[in-house]
């Protein structure tokens, strides 16, 4: 009865709750920021306080449930970027994964990260992350999407480095972020297509995500009239591919298992890396069509078996998980990719079971690990004597990843090998690549599970000492255990709850009439095709592992394959990186050697080049110059002024230069006198006094006379000054010469002294300070900025690389 | 340089720069003037004692104390006071923005009141906007003395 109210619920959506989906994105960042307060008062039991935040999200998003629409608070309104969010059937879900799985790592974390370093950056860092993954499942305003999506690879980046001294640690997590935010920049360019061709598409261009799936067709035809369907799909793709570790950028995901295994139940399996099929998901109905199709469905499948075969050459037990997880995030993409609706129902409640079922074996790796003090496949055996609770979590959830029935990955696979086939029995020919290729990878999905099942059966090797875990360890991955047991007894409940509204966002577009078929989930009753290729899978698993070739011979020769260097992904980026570091040590010296002249002939180099190439670009032409009227005294002080310059030039000393310079700072002064500048000259006067003092502070350390100066080096700079003066000269013809005929200092001196506007006589100091406050706001932190930096500079340049 | 003539002339010129770098301040709003000018008077003020005197004799003499400086390779405590006045000009000059957003304006939304009466000056005018400027004065001098301070120890 609860459930078909729930279903019931499901077909008549009411709008969410703003303050509620506000709280849920929000709740975390400000639990992230009390953090520091919090690890003060509770030490270490910070873990149950942050559960307890995440446990409010799971119930804000609980409270979501049923509900679908949207809200949004202004950003930046100029724009058109919003804090918009969306609520459907697949944020949900990703929402339930995000704080629900959260609740049960936070709790393990206690036992896990017990007497650890760091735990307040720990702590602070996960609900950071919690929150961007919250976000990124609600957002649905593009830029915001991106905002949160490049912010979870920065939470990524923050926990993979949590061991701050090892190397590999360091190193994995540079990887892990080079990879996946510049994924996040494709992706960015593809949103960017998106809102130049929305205009077309919608009437004004947006970024508001609603509003394209809403009119997915128009957007479809735009996109496709501008030749910028394949593109945007194949931006898009590499975002997604970056994030979910599809092959060939799935490199960085073992890497990634150097940070806690909690992090890594959390990021690495159920949350993060399911950002990147969130997007295929979310995507799909605006975009699918024969590019979306080839992309997805040769990626996901290519991933599937790739990262399946390479799950059984691993040799640590936190390895094989991560490549198992990019090998399931195949299946997830394949799903999504394909164009039968059968296809999406794949994808949506695969995410449901994977998460599931992988967050559980992780918290057990996690538990072995921290128990057995090993990690290597090896080393483990016959653990169920001495973990008997953790063993049947793990034979729930590791049937559950081989797909064997009545365990839960079962059904979801059922549904790809079904999708597949219908597939190849519509288009024929090639397209029976696609059943043969599902069941070769699951095969070896098989194979792994099974090995990973035996570290619980057998022999316990001797050498291996085995502890009992605390509970607060034990508990979280019993109750995804336990979770995994109902997914699988009770299929239909994962269904109605939450995979089938998510199945209906990804396969029809928002407000449509969602007449879509129920998700199938349940034992096969007769011999179709699916449930065909489903026994052939066990079947052969079954006779590789136990007969031939057996699991330790396929082990190597998969090892063997990886040997081969430029095979790997992982050599192409080393290589890459070390030659990218190369270059630019190379290059450091040419652009900065240190001395100040170079880097101020590059700075000044370039900036008159580039001027003086936009004028060109941009055709301006010189005004013609008909002379300007100066009175007497005027000219007269220009002219000291520029026989201060010349004097400047051919000063024997720094002493003598410092001193000339002056005379050119205090004509520039008088000239604004002149011209009837009080508050420019007042100005200028204390500061040419100011910086005349410190030159002569400066000057002591300097050699007090010139050296020989080579005539090549003379001519450069002089070629140099005569540049830059030209650059000046036309700016300021080129910007004298284009005023408004309609001046902005009217309004500023007719609006200064009255009230209403600022209230003062001195429109110089009114607009420092009322109309353009904020420039000065700005330019006092500059100059806040310097005194800092020279601070840095001067008195710390000691430190730094040496401690 | 510390001739006695220098010493009898800094001694009678720095308490003038100060109260003209006051009078600067405060009457910016109507007539030439303002935080930036009076803040880099201010800063000249102290570096001429600073050149005549000391860095030292700035510390006991002027300011009666000798902090103890935080990072171990300022050589002078009084680097502290200078790196405080202006966090507190930066966040002087903030607040007097957020303040009107407390009464609902936009950010640095600055008003006027004029006092009619005031004994002595007839009719004062008072503007929100001289927090803001005393905020861009603080942080003007702040910033330069702690540039000299750091220099100079060089």
């Amino acid at each position: 009865m609860q459930l078909a109210s729930v279903a019931l619920a499901v077909s008549s959506p009411q709008e969410p709750s703003q303050s509620v989906v506000l709280a849920v994105v929000l709740l975390p960042f400000a639990a992230a920021a009390a953090t520091p307060v919090v690890y003060r008062l509770l030490g270490e039991r910070t873990a149950y306080s942050a559960a307890g935040v995440a446990l409010a999200c799971f119930g804000l998003v609980a409270s979501l449930h049923g509900t679908e629409g949207s809200v949004a608070v202004q950003w930046i309104p100029s724009l058109d970027v919003a804090l918009r969010f969306y609520v459907d059937g697949l944020a949900l879900l990703i929402g339930f994964l995000a704080s629900g799985v959260g609740v049960l790592i936070l709790t393990y974390s206690r036992g896990y990260m017990h007497g650890e370093d760091g735990q307040l950056r720990y702590y602070t860092t996960l609900l950071t992350f919690m929150g961007a993954m919250l976000g990124v499942a609600f957002a649905a305003d593009l830029i915001t999407l991106f905002v949160f999506w490049e912010l979870t690879s920065v939470s990524s980046y923050l926990l993979i480095g949590h061991h701050r001294r090892s190397a590999s640690s360091q190193y994995a997590a540079r990887k892990a972020m080079l990879v996946t935010v510049s994924g996040g920049l494709f992706m960015l360019v593809g949103f960017l297509l998106l809102h130049a061709v929305s205009g077309a598409a919608l009437g004004d261009p947006t970024f508001d995500l609603v509003a394209m799936l809403s009119n997915a067709e128009a957007m479809q035809t735009a996109l496709a009239d501008r030749g910028l369907l394949v593109p945007v799909v194949a931006l898009l793709g590499i975002g997604a591919a970056a994030k979910s570790a599809q092959v060939p950028l799935h490199f960085w995901l073992p890497d990634a298992m150097e940070a806690p295994t909690p992090v890594s139940a959390f990021l690495h399996s159920a949350t993060m890396v399911k950002a990147g099929v969130y997007l295929v998901g979310r995507f799909r109905p605006m975009l699918l069509g024969d590019a979306w199709t080839t992309l997805f469905v040769a990626l996901g499948l290519l991933t599937m078996t790739v990262a399946a075969i390479l799950a059984v050459g691993a040799s640590d037990i936190k390895e094989l998980l991560a490549y198992s997880t990019a090998s399931h995030l195949g299946l997830i993409v394949a799903g999504f990719g394909i164009a039968e609706k059968v296809g999406a129902e794949t994808g949506a409640f695969h995410i449901l079971n994977h998460a599931a079922f992988k967050a559980a074996l992780f918290l057990v790796a996690g538990i072995v690990a921290h128990e057995a003090g090993t990690r290597a496949i090896d080393e483990l055996g016959g653990l169920r004597h001495d973990l008997p609770i953790t063993a049947a979590v793990t034979t729930v959830a590791a049937l559950g990843m081989a797909g064997v029935p009545p365990f839960n990955g079962f059904y979801s696979k059922e549904l790809l090998f079904e999708a597949t086939y219908e597939v190849a029995a519509h288009d024929g020919g090639l397209a029976w690549l696609l059943p043969a290729v599902a069941v070769f990878g699951s095969v070896f999905t098989f194979l792994y599970s099974v090995r990973f099942l035996m570290l619980f059966f057998g022999d316990r090797p001797d050498e291996l000492e085995v502890h009992t875990p605390p509970r607060v360890m034990i508990v979280p991955a019993a109750v995804l255990g336990l979770v995994v047991a109902v997914l699988s007894v009770v299929p239909t409940v994962g269904v109605d709850v939450i995979a089938q509204s998510a199945f209906e966002s990804t396969a029809s577009t928002p407000g449509e009439a969602a007449d879509l078929p129920h998700i199938h989930a349940g034992l096969p009753t007769e011999a179709s095709p699916a449930a065909l290729m489903s026994a052939a899978t066990i079947g052969l698993g079954a006779v590789a592992y136990f007969c031939y070739p057996g699991y330790g011979r396929l082990r190597d020769w998969v090892r063997a394959a990886v040997s081969v260097d430029p095979l790997r992904p992982n050599w192409w980026y080393n290589r890459s990186v070390e030659g990218a570091t190369a270059i630019s040590s190379r290059a450091a010296p040419f652009v900065q050697n240190g001395l100040l002249r170079t880097y101020a002939t590059w700075a000044l180099a370039a900036t008159s080049a580039l001027a003086l190439g936009g004028y060109a670009a941009a055709g301006a032409t010189l005004p013609g110059f008909s002379g300007v009227e100066l009175a007497p005294a005027t000219v007269i002080v220009l002219l000291v002024a520029a026989g201060g310059a010349v004097a400047v030039a051919r000063s024997p000393s720094h002493v003598v230069g410092v001193l000339t310079l002056s005379i050119l700072g205090f004509m520039i002064a008088i000239f604004y006198i002149l011209a009837n500048a009080p508050d420019l000259a007042l100005t200028q006067l204390v500061v040419e006094t100011l910086v005349l003092v410190i030159f002569l502070l400066v000057l002591d350390r300097l050699p007090a006379f010139y050296g020989e100066v080579a005539t090549t080096r003379l001519l450069r700079d002089g070629a140099l000054s005569l540049v830059v003066g030209a650059t000046v000269t036309v700016t300021v013809l080129l910007a004298t010469a284009n005023r408004s005929p309609d001046p902005i200092y009217d309004y500023f001196v007719e609006q200064a002294p009255l009230p209403t506007g600022g209230g003062g006589h001195n429109v110089v100091n009114v607009i420092l300070v009322d109309f353009r406050a904020f420039d000065t706001l700005g330019e006092i932190s500059v100059v806040g900025l310097a005194a800092l930096s020279i601070v840095t500079l001067v008195a710390m340049r000691d430190r730094g690389e040496s401690r | 340089m510390s001739t006695v003539i220098a010493r009898t002339v800094v001694r009678t010129v720095v308490p003038l720069i100060l109260v003209t770098a006051i009078a600067l301040l405060l009457q910016g709003h109507n007539l030439p003037g303002g935080g930036f000018i009076a803040g880099v008077l201010t800063a000249t003020a102290f570096v001429l004692i600073y050149v005549i005197y000391g860095q030292d004799y700035l510390e006991e003499a002027v300011f009666h104390r000798t902090p103890v400086p935080s990072l171990e390779m300022f050589r002078h405590g009084i680097l502290e006071y200078y790196r405080s006045a202006f966090g507190l000009g930066l966040a002087l000059a903030a607040a007097s923005g957020v303040a009107a957003i407390g009464f609902g304006e936009p950010f640095l939304t600055q008003t006027v009141r004029f006092l009619h009466h005031v004994p002595l000056y007839g009719e004062m005018e008072l503007a929100s906007a001289l927090v803001f400027d005393l905020g861009v004065y603080f942080t003007v001098v702040g910033a330069l003395l702690t540039i000299l301070a750091v220099v100079g120890s060089e």
